[in-house]
């Protein structure tokens, strides 16, 4: 017994604080999807792009990745408004295909843009912190830049709870998804509280970005590779709730590492699947959502 | 002589392709309550939706402290000056009381005086406060009835509107809830309101408007007003 | 039939004649644009019937594809069966395939399915790149194939793409036509009519599986080599999705229209393959966002223009 936990206790913590990345991957779709229930099928597409700015600003500037999240999450932030604003409000309302279109094609845009302006080669934002390892209490390695990603996940759901409860933006958006009627009636201007909602969420992204670009390699196409793990956070943690989201991400990383470590290394991103694939068969609201 | 504080003239109004009201016009004039009164469907809350720019008239004008208003969006209507309690109360679920008030001054002029307008609405209905920090969605329907007039409150608007704000309540309750009305009308907010219940709405009111399939069929001040022409306009014969 | 008596039969048929005789008059390079035409037709199509009319966005075509090229690839190769047989049971595997997992995919609705769907050929894209049999990530080369020659290859294709569209004027005339345009208009009316609602649109997923990956068998008996990054790959679904909403989605011929327009796009931009679909991509979400019927669909709806109507008069 003692065995099999010395042996799993690897799986295990580096499954927890990849499921911290995860969790931040999924909470800006987790967002769309609560408040103007649209899947944002960019959403991969959008954490790719950001690692591309993130390092275009490297290069540029030759610093940090870390401090590259200045620029990243402004420019994320103006480019998801405007994406909300003149392509998706026009849509919303007029059924539940056209957004989801019009996420596909922007997705398919995104990746070719990259393509071309990048080329296919595979890239990674090199940093000090991705080849180090650190030691916990002398029995557990942990390679140092999942812990930083972590905390990173950690600091940016903290600070999205703390907008949500305390801001009249962030209240203002909740109240836009109860009921967008009633919130107009309060003086909300709902299409632009959407496109508000829709910044943060991809400024979220370009924290997932810079997270996915200091620790593994990433390529014009890996948009939709993330997408399916957005997508896996959300379902198994439940619609527009930040800590069941983070939760998802925690099982999802779990299960994968726990599933590469019982089954070959070439299993992990299909050990997820699996799971996306049964929790949708049979809880797709969520395995947290009080039903 | 009160100032005529909102003028509609000759509004027609379509929901989708059915026509629901025709010709429509009415007074309201300044610290005065006035109703609507008709039976289900006879347009009351399309009118109300109308008025707070829900819905917009393909003909007419709508006129607000003398400027033009058909026509604009609901959220510029509380810029204006007018508010909504809409039928149904629709407060918001996931928020508190707390939030769903502070929901009621979200534009920017309301904001700064939201601690002193806050104190005046905890005064006029003190289970809010007592419930300030509970979901809305955990309050009685009378109480919810409260946070959203208290929300439409919060503005400080010159006229606020109600739409049905009896329905689904205990006679107790709804005695309660339009003695505040009163209390809200004495302290110099125009009122503007939509009622089933004939007899309520002639007791808290200085002018009735009665309208049937769409049109107003009588007007005129409660006093003056006999049971039987009331009757017959209520009912259309 | 309205259809007979109308002129329009008489282009059609003067289209086909066109069609069948092509290799004889036309240059190689419009051969092989009239085939790929008539592939990503029957594609479309099938896409069409799933999305347009049985409102199923399925995001996991390329499974069928994938499944298809293979069992042509892995019958014909490994046990020297006929390339038509083995045509045929890569559709029957696909549908097969296709049966076996709806028990859990149409637990799924709307964007679940869509991504249920994308997630099952993710899975199996990366089930057989792991796997020896098939050549790993590297594939296989379909030798078989060498013996057709081109011409063999076009007429199988252009009837593919013929046979589609008159399977699902067919069909949508049929009862199951019926209600699934009853399905289309109002599910949960047609449910009380005794629309049985599940047995028509596992039908429809059944036969664009079957189709598709019979279809797939043909694509690779002219492209030859197959590998599951591209055989998996969610860049089938992104031509299909794309050649419905332009042409015009829950139409006959809006499939018909984009195909042309699709292919005829990929080749004149053959040495940009990013840019063709970065323009598509940019057209299909114009033409959501101004004319979401498509081209057909907007034709339709001002002219009252129908080529080939599934109404029955």
């Amino acid at each position: 017994m003692l065995s099999l936990l010395n042996e799993l206790k690897g799986p295990i913590t580096n499954g927890l604080l990849l499921g911290g990345l995860y969790g931040i991957i999924g909470i800006g779709m987790s967002m769309i999807f609560g408040i103007v229930r649209l899947v944002n099928l960019a959403h991969g597409d959008l954490v790719i792009l950001a690692s591309y700015l993130s390092l275009v600003t490297m290069t540029l500037f030759s610093v940090d990745p870390i401090f590259t999240l200045v620029i990243v999450i402004p420019a994320m932030c103006i480019i998801g408004f405007a994406v909300q604003y003149y392509l998706l409000n026009p849509v919303l309302g007029k059924g539940m295909n056209p957004p989801l279109l019009v996420a596909f094609g922007l997705s398919i845009i995104f990746q070719n843009l990259l393509l071309l302006i990048f080329t296919p080669d595979a890239r990674t934002l090199f940093t000090s912190i991705s080849v180090k390892t650190i030691s916990l209490w002398g029995f557990l390695n942990i390679p140092l830049v999942y812990l930083v990603d972590f905390a990173g996940s950690v600091i940016t759901i903290a600070l999205l709870h703390q907008l949500f409860r305390r801001t009249y933006l962030g209240k203002a958006i909740k109240a836009a998804s109860d009921d967008e009627g009633a919130a107009q009636l309060m003086g909300i201007n709902t299409k632009t509280i959407y496109a508000f909602a829709m910044a943060i969420a991809t400024g979220t992204a370009g924290v997932a970005g810079v997270a996915v670009g200091i620790t593994f390699t990433f390529y014009p196409q890996t948009g939709p590779e993330y997408l399916i793990i957005a997508f896996g956070v959300v379902i198994l943690g439940g619609l527009g709730s930040l800590f069941g989201t983070f939760l998802g991400g925690l099982i999802l990383g779990l299960a994968q590492l726990l599933g590469a470590h019982f089954l070959g290394p070439g299993f992990q991103l299909l050990s997820g699947y699996l799971i996306l694939l049964i929790v949708l068969t049979f809880r797709p609201t969520g395995l947290f959502t009080k039903v | 002589m009160t100032k005529t504080l909102l003028r509609v003239q000759e509004i027609d109004v379509f929901y989708h392709d059915f026509h629901a009201l025709w010709e429509i016009s009415l007074e309201v004039e300044e610290t005065l309550v006035v109703s609507i009164i008709g039976a289900n469907g006879a347009g009351k809350s399309t009118l109300l939706n109308t008025i707070a720019g829900v819905l917009n008239p393909s003909q007419g004008t709508i006129e607000f402290q003398g400027k033009k208003i058909n026509g604009i969006m609901p959220y510029h209507a509380v810029a204006e000056g007018i508010s909504l309690v809409p039928e149904g109360r629709r407060v918001f679920p996931r928020l508190t009381v707390l939030e769903n008030l502070e929901m009621g001054c979200y534009i920017p002029k309301a904001r700064q005086k939201k601690k002193e307008v806050l104190k005046k609405m905890y005064e006029l209905f003190p289970i809010l406060e007592e419930r300030k920090n509970q979901l809305s969605s955990t309050l009685s329907g009378g109480e919810q009835q409260m946070l959203a007039i208290g929300r439409a409150l919060m503005c400080e608007p010159r006229l606020i509107l109600f739409d049905e704000i009896s329905l689904g309540l205990a006679p107790l309750v709804i005695k309660n809830i339009y003695q505040r009305v009163k209390q809200i009308n004495a302290e110099g907010t125009t009122i503007l309101l939509v009622e089933q219940d004939i007899q309520r709405s002639l007791k808290a009111s200085h002018k009735v408007y009665i309208m049937q399939s769409g049109r107003i069929r009588l007007e005129g001040k409660p006093g003056e007003l006999s049971q039987v022409d009331i009757h017959k306009a209520y009912f259309g014969m | 039939m309205k259809l007979l008596q109308s002129g329009r039969l008489y282009g059609i048929i003067l289209v086909m004649l066109a069609l069948v005789s092509l290799p004889y008059w036309a240059s190689r390079y419009w051969v092989l644009i009239i085939l790929l035409f008539s592939l990503n037709l029957a594609l479309s199509q099938m896409w069409n019937l799933l999305a347009g009319y049985s409102g199923l966005i399925s995001l996991g075509q390329q499974t069928f594809i994938g499944l298809g090229g293979y069992a042509l690839a892995v019958f014909s190769i490994y046990y020297g069966l006929p390339i038509w047989l083995s045509i045929i049971i890569g559709g029957m595997v696909s549908a097969l395939f296709a049966s076996l997992i709806s028990a859990p995919i149409f637990r799924m609705r709307g964007v679940y399915f869509a991504i249920g769907t994308w997630t099952v050929a993710e899975a199996l894209r990366i089930l057989f790149s792991n796997w020896k049999y098939v050549g790993y990530g590297m594939g296989l080369f379909v030798k078989p194939a060498y013996a057709l020659s081109f011409n063999t290859i076009y007429f199988t294709a252009l009837g593919a793409g013929m046979a589609s569209v008159v399977l699902v004027y067919f069909l949508l005339r049929s009862k199951l036509g019926l209600g699934l345009m009853a399905i289309r208009d109002e599910e949960t009316a047609s449910e009380t009519l005794g629309v049985d609602i599940f047995r028509c649109k596992l039908t429809c997923f059944l036969i664009s599986a079957g189709v598709t990956g019979a279809v797939s068998g043909i694509f690779y008996l002219n492209n030859i080599f197959i590998q599951p990054n591209s055989a998996f790959g969610i860049d089938w679904t992104i031509r299909l999705v794309f050649i419905t909403i332009i042409g015009g989605i829950g139409t006959i011929e809006g499939p018909i229209i984009g195909s042309f327009l699709y292919v005829f796009l990929h080749q004149l931009l053959s040495g940009y393959p990013s840019v063709s679909l970065l323009i598509l991509g940019i057209i299909a979400i114009g033409v959501i966002l101004v004319a979401p019927k498509g081209i057909m669909g907007t034709l339709q709806e001002k002219l009252g223009f129908e080529i080939l109507s599934p109404r029955r008069r």
